[in-house]
């Protein structure tokens, strides 16, 4: 297993290279330049090339990539003109914010999801089976978006329910403390994911089901619910686990829209005020750090699969 | 005393999209108490579903829809699910066909086993657990303490189904179902776990149902015998008396397909034509006389009922075996001989195929994710044989032995790590490119599975025309009539070319993999298994093919097949494969009835023939113990571990192969079972 | 014993109960008599049994008309703003309505839903048509090579999708060509990845083998067998992907970094929606193009599931 993790982190390496190489790489593809582009269309040619120099874009590109992930190794993540804010004090302040609704929003989904799948395979074909897996496809197709709008819509605007934004400030506490405002958001992010995990569980459950291991359960004296529980939900629970590790990078970057409707102040607004404004430094640290995230999301689900089920864990 | 269980006049349906599939048509059986029952069939018989209906394990869709069952006296098909509970694993056990996908992967052994026992007794935990281990001893699990907390899959085939015995046995059940349970295991593992069920009955007075397509295995183990066609029952009888005088046309025409019965004489095997009928619209009159010998308008109108002259044997037919008023012309066990000898008499000694100190090792990769090299399995270790043209040589042994892949690097589907192929003198080695490509037409290969060997998305006629295609031979019209003159050949029908290949049964689809083989008009054809996955009466229509073809057209064969009986009716010579090492060759004869490796012997005797007495007298025979790691074989001879002549010696010096009596007749053995040319004679170690 | 798929007959293949009538056997037997039906249809057959493949093709049809053929029908102007309708009510000549420049709305539905279509289809196929070949190379060259790709396709996933396509919008501001290369710029590596697991199966597969011991080279394998059965796999893919290329171009819209205007897509027309709710009910600025985006992507993920419900009992046995 050891031998194993250190060659796996040999691989993130590697893979955290190419990526920031095309990271900076993309950065420099901002027409005129990443100055040009934060400073603006007024920006006159000295005071770019002022700049360009104090940032050291006037360097060759490796120059600037060594220095930068100099930068990166002592935990510096640059700094944003336009917030006047380091990107790691930035990150520091918003990707709580961002976990607490990204949780919360998985924790419904899983809450909703993997009994409702299971339930549609047990009951499949019937009636409750259709008008549930047309609720899946509903949220699959439906933009995070569109459903962020109707809810606000629906819920906020029209009847006043629950308040049209999403609670305000800049730290957990303050938001954990308006727990109405956090309702409609939570929803919203849920729903796709519900819509996914339901689908899953119930293609799942329905392939165990029919498995030889069921009829010997089956054959012992088990009843339906033991072999249900006991056994198929067991199996069909390895990959669930896998795939939320998958999901570690949405922490990062999955909530843009959801943060864009309802104005919530996470790591998903910031990136999309940074990329409005070309604040490139912002923009650079939070797609390595969101890579970060996958890679050892993956690494994660990997070791978690390889753990959990035991075929692979004692071969 | 009343029987144990008793069906009466069982139906059982399954609902399909396309139709209702009476799968179990009017079934009655009794089971005694501390009986075995065979239930014997081919597939589609039915015989499955009677057993699954006992306990209403049927699949979805399947529904017994008339009839009774009764266990002890109490009935017990209309049970609702919570009152049959209490039946299953408890008054009634079941092992099925497939222990690794008939075990849940994630859960240890102990687990399972003591769930079992939690389900039916008032006990604790761990009072479970210790019932656990003691019933795996009893099933002869080594190192039980250790072993019950592993998971399925690090078991062996042979031990993952002792372990589903174990589980069936927990709760001390009256009655064992037992369907198929040693299909999936090698020849000598089958036995051990034959013998271990008969063992456990008898120990614990219980009853068995042993349902099977083998008729070896009923020969064997089973009192009396029940056997199914199309959904009903054909005859029932004791086992003796099955064999010795079997009454209905159906039995009568399996024992004549058999390859068994034949092997001495080398006849043409009796095929039965046609297939078994539909049941989702079962034929009126008799199930079976569509592709009766003997039937008559009667036959296919009135059904016959199942009656017997004795209570003890009982068949459905009117015109049984040995009744004076038969139709049909009084047909021979087997056709008439037209060649006395095995084989065509050119065999002019000409050596077509030489292997020479063939070595084929593969790497090992551990685990799913990570992908490394662990190790070499020795798959093929220093193998050398010759086949002669014109002759059938047949390579037999058990899984892992390494016969499928010494087919695969003599028709180039893999490079050997060491040695040489030599095809008509040329070490195959070393030609290469456009020439290489060339001669690769006379070596051509069956494979074994054609399901997957056909492509799915062609017609018959275009898998026939690429050999064709990719040679480069002949115009297009040439292509059309090869392709048609091949079809006449193996016999299938010229509208097969439109085709594809799911719309052929599995016989057909045989003969058409035959065909293809055939295109670039090969001198030596490699057969994987050719007739394994078949029903015994189509097995017999593709040996006979096989048979006629060799004469027509002159072919030499390389058979490799792990069923002895095939082996032995085809070869002209045999070749014997123990973990990589070929450990006998010589003439057929010679090797089946006077093999001087033990592991020829145990293989010969572990192998289930339809001879009762001769079954009975096997009881101590067989080779014990479980295959080693191919990784890791054995030091010197690989068979020692479960040999029962092994010495000192055997671990260091590896045997080398010496001449026996009979030509060319050569073992690997240092305290063989015959006495080695030249030697002075020596009385057997013990 | 292996288990093909859930559903009755497949596990009665298993006990070996006949559920059709096969083809009779023996010497000179002769094939069921009907006329033998191409793969193509018997796909299509499985496909037409499915009513909601045919719900989902009537509505993209629907669409397509819609988009395409409707302005020829209902013609508006949609090149010049008219601020004095901005957010007019529906009624008399505006049926659904001004949006917030005063272009009419349904008219501005039919335009925007020619991007959306446009834009989805052909992203979809450049990214399956490219991903489909690299995966193949990759798969089927194997070793170092396929190592190699892979590491490169690896790192191209790590990068969080909509980040990367977001920034990829603020540097180009693209028109809907650009956008269908930036859409497709990255989805191509999710569609690499299967089709290279797709060819390291198929080549173990027998048949394939098969062609060497005929004589015949690794192209032919690949050609005439790998890819004419992958293809399943690669045609159900593309379907997604459409699916996939709308949702994204709409939110790319949604956020302001999609099609700069006068082009227009759904996704944009809803951003302004957001704007605009908190002062009024203007529901025909909200829910139209949302409702349109929802119904196309439905029904195409109908089309998607029936293809691929069509394609594997096609290789299964029936």
């Amino acid at each position: 297993m050891i031998g194993y993790l250190i060659r796996r982190i040999l691989q993130m390496l590697i893979v955290l290279f190419f990526v920031t190489v095309f990271t900076l790489f993309l950065v420099h593809l901002f027409p005129g330049g990443p100055i040009r582009a934060l400073l603006g269309p007024r920006a006159t040619v000295e005071q770019v090339a002022y700049f360009n120099k104090l940032y050291g874009f006037d360097q060759p590109f490796y120059v600037q990539y060594g220095k930068w992930v100099w930068q990166l190794l002592h935990g510096n993540l640059g700094y944003s003109p336009k917030l006047n804010q380091t990107v790691t004090g930035l990150i520091a302040q918003d990707l709580p914010k961002t976990i607490v609704l990204v949780g919360l929003g998985t924790l419904v989904s899983l809450v909703f999801g993997i009994p409702l799948g299971m339930y549609q395979a047990v009951k499949r074909y019937t009636v409750s089976d259709y008008v549930l897996t047309g609720i899946s496809f509903l949220g699959y197709a439906t933009p995070t978006f569109f459903f962020a709008l109707l809810l606000v819509e629906w819920f906020a605007v029209d009847s006043h329910i629950f308040p049209p934004f999403a609670p305000q400030g800049s730290s957990v506490g303050q938001v954990l403390s308006q727990p109405r405002a956090l309702v409609l958001p939570v929803i919203a992010y849920a729903f796709l994911l519900y819509a996914l995990w339901s689908r899953y569980m119930r293609s799942s459950v329905m392939d165990n089901l029919v498995q030889d291991y069921v009829r010997t359960a089956r054959a012992k004296g088990a009843s339906e619910r033991r072999v249900l529980w006991g056994h198929i939900f067991r199996n069909s629970l390895t990959a669930i686990v896998t795939l939320l590790g998958l999901s570690l990078p949405t922490l990062v970057a999955g909530a843009i829209f959801i943060e864009v409707v309802f104005n919530y102040p996470g790591m998903g607004l910031a990136f999309y005020n940074a990329a409005l404004n070309v604040d490139y430094q912002t923009l650079l640290g939070f797609t390595v750090l969101a890579t970060l995230a996958t890679i050892v999301g993956n690494l994660l689900a990997d070791v978690s699969y390889a753990v959990l089920d035991p075929r692979v864990r004692y071969t | 005393m009343a029987p144990l269980l008793e069906i009466s006049d069982l139906h059982t349906e399954i609902r399909l999209r396309q139709g209702v599939v009476h799968a179990v048509d009017g079934v009655s059986l009794q089971v005694e108490h501390g009986e075995t029952l065979g239930i014997v069939g081919e597939s589609g018989c039915g015989k499955t579903m009677t057993a699954l209906s006992i306990m209403n394990l049927l699949p979805t869709g399947g529904h017994i829809t008339g009839g009774s069952i009764t266990l002890a006296g109490t009935e017990i098909s209309g049970l609702s699910d919570d009152a049959l509970r209490n039946v299953r694993g408890n008054e009634i056990g079941m092992v099925f066909q497939d222990p690794l996908t008939s075990l849940n992967p994630t859960m240890t052994v102990g687990k399972q086993i003591s769930e079992a026992v939690l389900l039916h007794r008032e006990v604790s935990k761990e009072q479970a657990m210790d019932r656990a281990a003691e019933v795996l001893d009893l099933v002869g699990l080594p190192r039980v303490r250790e072993r019950i907390n592993e998971y399925p899959h690090q078991f062996s085939g042979g031990m993952r189904q002792r372990v589903m015995i174990a589980m069936a046995l927990a709760c001390e059940p009256k009655l064992l179902i037992a369907d198929e349970p040693t299909t999936a295991l090698d020849v000598t593992i089958q036995k051990q776990i034959l013998e271990l069920i008969d063992d456990l009955r008898r120990r614990l007075g219980m009853a068995v149902i042993l349902v099977t397509h083998d008729l070896g295995v009923i020969a064997g183990r089973a009192d009396r015998v029940a056997v199914m066609y199309a959904g009903k029952i054909a005859e029932t009888t004791d086992t003796g008396t099955l064999f010795a005088n079997p009454r209905h046309p159906y039995t009568e025409a399996l024992f004549h397909a058999l390859p068994d019965k034949a092997a001495a004489t080398r006849q043409r095997l009796y095929s039965i034509p046609g297939l078994p009928p539909d049941l989702t619209h079962p034929p009126t009159g008799c199930r079976f006389a569509a592709r009766c010998r003997y039937a008559t308008d009667r036959c296919r109108e009135e059904e016959p009922t199942l009656r017997g002259e004795t209570v003890q044997h009982e068949f459905a037919c009117f015109y049984p075996v040995g009744a004076a008023e038969r139709a049909g012309a009084a047909v021979a066990a087997s056709e008439p001989v037209t060649y006395a000898s095995a084989l065509p008499p050119d065999t002019s000694g000409e050596t077509l195929l030489r292997v020479q100190k063939l070595v084929k090792d593969f790497p090992v990769t551990k685990g799913v994710v990570l992908q490394r090299r662990v190790g070499w399995v020795s798959a093929v270790a220093d193998v050398s044989f010759e086949i002669r043209r014109g002759e059938t040589f047949g390579l037999v042994g058990e899984s892992g032995c390494g016969k499928t892949t010494i087919g695969r690097l003599v028709v180039g589907l893999d490079t050997p790590t060491a040695g040489a192929i030599n095809f008509e003198g040329k070490d195959l080695a070393k030609v290469s490119g456009r020439q290489y490509r060339r001669d690769r037409r006379k070596i051509q290969f069956m494979f074994q599975d054609s399901y997957s060997s056909l492509d799915p998305r062609m017609r018959a006629g275009t898998i026939l025309r690429e050999p064709l295609a990719v040679q480069g031979m002949g115009s297009k019209a040439e292509q059309q009539k090869r392709i048609s003159e091949m079809l006449d050949h193996v016999g299938l029908p010229q509208t097969a070319v439109d085709r594809y290949p799911h719309e052929f049964s599995g016989g057909q689809r045989q003969r058409l993999g035959f065909a293809r083989a055939l295109m670039l008009s090969p001198d030596l054809i490699v057969a994987d298994e050719p007739v394994s996955a078949l029903d015994v009466s189509i097995q017999a229509q593709v040996l006979n093919l096989m048979r006629d073809l060799q004469r027509e057209l002159g072919l030499t064969y390389l058979f490799i097949s792990h069923d002895l009986a095939v082996v032995r009716y085809l070869s002209t010579r045999i070749g014997v494969m123990y973990l990589g090492k070929l450990v006998e060759v010589g003439p057929a004869d010679e090797v089946y009835l006077t093999p001087a490796h033990p592991y020829t012997r145990g293989l010969i005797d572990s192998a289930p023939t339809p001879d009762p007495h001769a079954e009975r007298a096997k009881v101590d025979a067989g080779v014990r113990g479980e295959l080693p790691s191919a990784i890791h074989p054995p030091s010197g001879c690989r068979f020692r571990t479960r040999c029962p002549r092994v010495q000192a010696i055997c671990a260091e010096v590896e045997p080398p192969m010496t001449p026996f009596p009979g030509e060319g007749h050569l073992a690997a053995c240092h305290f063989p079972m015959e006495i080695p040319v030249g030697a002075p004679a020596r009385a057997p170690a013990a | 014993m292996t288990i093909m798929g859930p559903g009755a007959e497949s596990q009665l293949s298993q006990f070996g109960v006949l559920t059709e009538a096969p083809p009779a056997e023996g010497e000179g037997g002769v094939l069921t008599a009907t006329k033998p039906r191409s793969a193509l249809r018997r796909g299509w057959e499985v496909f037409a049994e499915n009513r909601l493949a045919l719900v989902g093709v009537g509505v993209v049809v629907f669409m397509v008309l819609f988009c395409f053929v409707g302005p020829l029908i209902y013609r508006t102007n949609q090149i010049n703003t008219n601020l004095q309708l901005a957010t007019c009510r529906p009624g008399g000549a505006h049926l659904l309505g001004c949006d917030e420049v005063g272009y009419d709305q349904l008219g501005r539905l039919m335009v925007g839903g020619q991007t959306s279509l446009e834009v989805g289809i052909a992203a979809a196929l450049v990214a399956v048509l490219f991903g489909t070949l690299y995966g193949a190379v990759s798969g089927f060259a194997g070793g170092f090579i396929d190592s190699f790709l892979m590491r490169i396709v690896d790192a191209g996933l790590s990068i969080p999708y909509i980040m990367v396509v977001i920034i990829l919008s603020v540097i180009f501001h693209p028109s809907p060509i650009i956008m269908i290369f930036l859409i497709a710029a990255f989805y191509w590596l999710g569609v690499a990845r299967l089709v290279r697991g797709e060819t390291l199966t198929l080549r173990t597969r027998e048949y394939v083998q098969a062609v060497k011991v005929i004589g015949g080279r690794d192209i032919r394998a690949v050609v005439r067998h790998v890819v004419p059965n992958a293809i399943g796999t690669i045609v159900v893919q593309a379907t997604f992907a459409v699916a996939d290329s709308i949702l994204i171009l709409a939110g790319l819209g949604f956020l302001g970094v999609g099609v700069q205007p006068p082009a227009t897509d759904w996704g944009s027309m809803l951003s302004n929606g957001l704007t605009y709710m908190q002062g009024g009910n203007y529901w025909w600025l909200i829910y139209p193009p949302g409702i349109l985006i929802i119904v196309t992507c439905i029904a195409i993920n109908f089309i998607g599931d029936a293809l691929r419900d069509a394609f594997e009992t096609r290789l299964q046995r029936r």
